[in-house]
């Protein structure tokens, strides 16, 4: 599927307004008056959270809602009614302790916070690169929608669309569509290591939310990864680094490769998110070469000082 | 009873087996919905594991527990249903073929839905011919060539030729079909369409899935099985009547049977209605003797008499039934092709020479002379792989495996942790394996090998590290080195090379699956390495 004529941003997502929300059958309900804010990130000031979990046996869920409480509430990201699209990185059919996967923990944390915040409807969406249903099951991320009632999109060829991502490497892309049919999108990476971009953070977490050959990306992946980062706005960014992969990377398959950081790190900055991140592995951010290209073109900063800091811990 | 009651107890039980065999071939797949409980899984690994007895038709199949059981020598699991099976032949008859068979029910309805043949012409194609001797003769072969070491019973047994003709080819033609219609609805313009397009393709997800599917030699295995069914437009259930192997097993089990078709010439006024209702071509009619052997005992004949000059009664009297007409030749043929197949099928060299390289068979499968003794054919690991790997061999395994399974890497991967076929394996030519074995002995079942001048950063062209990022194993089987080659333009790149480490690869395939150089990538793998094979070891 592919449109001869190329397509601006405005006139795709004039086209994706027509598509209604119907990300499944559960979509038609939701169809009716959707705004894609997604795109619109909020106007307001850059803030970064980091919240570590200090105490044995502490809360996964306690210490997410400590995040965004410190952030001023999910309230503020949230509004009543709306429909959320939480990304989390599912790639691979892996369990949860080999840490190549977002943490199911702050995964069913995060649905039950926009739930409680009014949310009308969750949805769990990611592109995977092994075969999405044994990704779900492994993960934890079928448990969890069965277990919330949150709406687990099945990836496939009807739900990818050109659209015009109007990067400098990428000019037009295949989109995975319900990652940006929802008014809310919360980006959910897990930190670990990457073989070829050094680490796998927020913004190369939406190399899941694209189709076609992504195996080409990887021929210039920092770039790759700054264009997806300006067309996918998220209104925030909620980096899992409780445990994270630190070598082996990006699939993991060993419980050797995988620290215990009980971290974290919530910020509307995408740039500020990751580089937070990278001095997790203790990596200067200016070091990892699409946090230094993503500042360069403005999409944030890395220097996390100069936004409003705020520290947390359960 | 009444007949009219027997028939429709017939006809129901035939929906009935028929529904649950389709819904058994439905449930053959890991579902959208499916899920592990991830809190036991960070203290254990558990396994992904189907619900449904999908081998359940393969277990009652005296056929398969009986070839299984002369050229492997082992016993399949739930065979105590086959052994059910024969008893209840052994009592009343071939009821498993008019009242069980999913596939005898298929060519029922096929023959006799709006049928093509009436009048002198049907009772002209229902009397009894030699051809019903065939089946014999296949039987005797294919009984033979699996004491010899070559179990070839799948190719023509119900239950696998069903099972197959509809997973393989049937399945996957009508959701290919339904998905490009999705697809173009997807693309439209129009809200309502889409939307359309989404509903529709979740409704007939549970059944097709949402990717395309593929399988080699599909359209063969399709066109065989509309043959067959056509067969039944010129002699209805011709393919029960002279090709069955089991339908012949079944008719020499009922030598004995007790319940018996009482035929009184005095009272029939030869209308021929009982013949032209006869599935099995078995001389209901007074004036000929009744052949048990061949009767389905589908009881139309002792419905249709408006005379009551047929009866189907219990005698208890210990007595033999007309023995079955197999025909001395049939069975002298069967006994030619029983001794020269398992010969003929090593003269290619595939079991005592060298391996074909191509021939990836699945984790957990036996070395290859078991795995010709034992594989059905069957296609279950073809239908329930994640991935659309496993595909149905060519020439890859030599004549004697046709139709076995084989993976074919750039239609998909074996998934590290997956042990699916494994699972729902009928006969065990795939071993139940555990993930916790499969990925910590680890089960090997080929390995890759780079094309470095296929390979984008070693021919110089861009960076590229798809193959090692994919690699499953830790630490990963595919390394990186990075290195300053020449580029196409004279100058040079630094780039990261990537290297096959093989006492870590697996040979699961997914470097080949995702290689950006498509078609016949830059990274590939074959049999070589595999645990299964002393002889195709490659590393001391």
């Amino acid at each position: 599927m592919s449109f001869s004529c190329p397509m601006t941003r405005r006139e795709s997502l004039r086209r994706l307004l027509r598509m209604s929300g119907g990300a499944a059958l559960a979509g038609i309900a939701s169809a009716a008056g959707f705004s894609s804010a997604s795109s619109q990130p909020p106007a307001d000031k850059k803030f970064i959270v980091e919240a570590v979990g200090r105490t044995d046996g502490y809360q996964v869920k306690d210490l997410v809602r400590k995040t965004f409480d410190a952030a001023g509430g999910i309230g503020r990201f949230v509004p009543k009614a709306s429909v959320v699209a939480v990304k989390p990185n599912l790639s691979w059919a892996r369990a949860p302790q080999f840490a190549a996967t977002t943490h199911p923990e702050v995964l069913r944390a995060v649905v039950e916070l926009c739930q409680e915040a009014g949310a009308k409807q969750v949805r769990i969406i990611d592109h995977t690169i092994h075969d999405a249903r044994q990704c779900f099951a492994l993960s934890g991320a079928g448990m969890v929608a069965k277990e919330t009632g949150a709406d687990l999109v099945f990836p496939r060829s009807t739900l990818m669309r050109e659209m015009k991502i109007g990067g400098s490497r990428l000019d037009a892309w295949a989109v995975f569509t319900p990652v940006l049919e929802a008014d809310v999108l919360i980006n959910l990476p897990i930190a670990k290591h990457h073989s070829l971009s050094t680490l796998t953070l927020g913004m190369k977490n939406w190399i899941g939310a694209v189709g076609g050959n992504r195996w080409a990306l990887h021929q210039d992946i920092h770039q790759t990864i700054v264009d997806l980062a300006q067309f996918f706005k998220p209104t925030v960014t909620l980096v899992d680094a409780v445990r994270i992969m630190t070598a082996n990377g990006p699939s993991g398959g060993s419980t050797a490769d995988v620290v215990a950081k009980n971290t974290l790190i919530l910020s509307n900055d995408p740039v500020a998110a990751d580089a937070a991140g990278a001095l997790l592995f203790g990596r200067k951010p200016e070091e990892i070469g699409f946090i230094r290209l993503a500042q360069k073109q403005g999409l944030g900063t890395y220097d996390t000082a100069k936004i409003d800091q705020k520290k947390v811990g359960v | 009873m009444k007949p009219r009651h027997l028939v429709w107890i017939r006809r129901a039980a035939q929906a009935l087996f028929l529904g649950l065999f389709l819904y058994l071939l439905v449930e053959t797949r890991l579902p959208q919905d499916v899920y592990l409980d991830y809190s036991r899984a960070f203290s254990a690994e558990s396994d992904l594991r189907l619900d449904a007895p999908v081998a359940f038709f393969f277990q009652a199949d005296p056929l398969v527990a009986l070839t299984t059981l002369v050229s492997g020598g082992a016993l399949i699991t739930g065979f105590l249903w086959a052994v059910g099976v024969v008893a209840l032949t052994v009592l009343l008859g071939r009821v498993f073929c008019g009242f069980i068979c999913p596939f005898g029910t298929v060519h029922h309805a096929a023959g006799s839905i709006k049928p093509s043949l009436k009048g002198e012409r049907l009772l002209a194609a229902n009397r009894k011919t030699p051809s019903q001797r065939i089946k014999y003769l296949l039987l005797t072969g294919i009984i033979l060539s699996a004491a010899l070491g070559l179990n070839m019973a799948g190719l023509l047994d119900p239950m696998a030729f069903l099972f197959r003709s509809v997973a393989l080819a049937v399945v996957p033609a009508v959701g290919n079909g339904l998905r490009s219609v999705f697809e173009a609805m997807a693309a439209s313009d129009y809200k309502i369409v889409q939307l359309l397009s989404y509903g529709g393709e979740v409704l007939v997800a549970p059944v097709f899935g949402y990717a395309a599917q593929a399988y080699q030699t599909g359209w063969f295995i399709g066109l065989l099985f509309l043959a067959i069914l056509f067969l039944n437009r010129i002699r209805p259930r011709f393919w029960c009547r002279a090709l069955c192997p089991l339908g012949a097993l079944l008719g020499v089990c009922s030598r004995f049977m007790l319940l018996k078709l009482e035929q009184n010439a005095e009272k029939c006024s030869g209308c021929n209605l009982c013949a032209k209702h006869c599935q099995g071509a078995a001389s209901p009619k007074p004036d000929a003797g009744w052949e048990a052997f061949e009767c389905l005992m589908c009881f139309n004949c002792f419905n249709v008499c408006p005379e009551d000059a047929l009866a189907f009664r219990f005698r208890w009297a210990p007595a033999f039934n007309r023995g079955p007409d197999m025909g001395r030749r049939a069975i002298l043929g069967g006994l030619f092709a029983g001794v020269s197949l398992p010969l003929l099928g090593r003269l290619d060299g595939r079991v005592d020479k060298v391996e074909d390289p191509r021939l990836i068979r699945p984790p957990g499968s036996l070395a290859e002379d078991d795995f010709l003794q034992t594989c059905q054919r069957c296609g279950l690991c073809m239908r329930v792989c994640p991935t659309n790997v496993i595909n149905p061999t060519l020439a890859e395994a030599g004549m004697a495996g046709f139709w076995t399974p084989r993976l074919i890497m750039t239609q998909g991967y074996c998934e590290f942790t997956c042990t699916l076929c494994g699972s729902v394996c009928p006969t065990g030519a795939l071993r139940p394996l555990s993930a916790r074995e499969k990925t910590g002995r680890p089960i090997k079942i080929g390995s890759a090998y780079l094309d470095r001048g296929r390979c984008l950063p070693w021919s110089g062209n861009t960076p590229c590290i798809v193959c090692q990022e994919h690699c499953p194993t830790s630490p990963k089987a595919i390394y990186l080195k990075t290195e300053k080659v020449p580029r196409p333009d004279g100058g040079e790149i630094s780039v990261q090379l990537p290297y096959v480490d093989l006492r870590l690869c697996v040979g699961c395939g997914i470097c080949e699956y995702k290689c950006p150089v498509q078609g016949l990538p830059a990274i590939r793998t074959i049999s070589a390495g595999e645990t299964r094979s002393p002889k195709n070891k490659i590393l001391l």
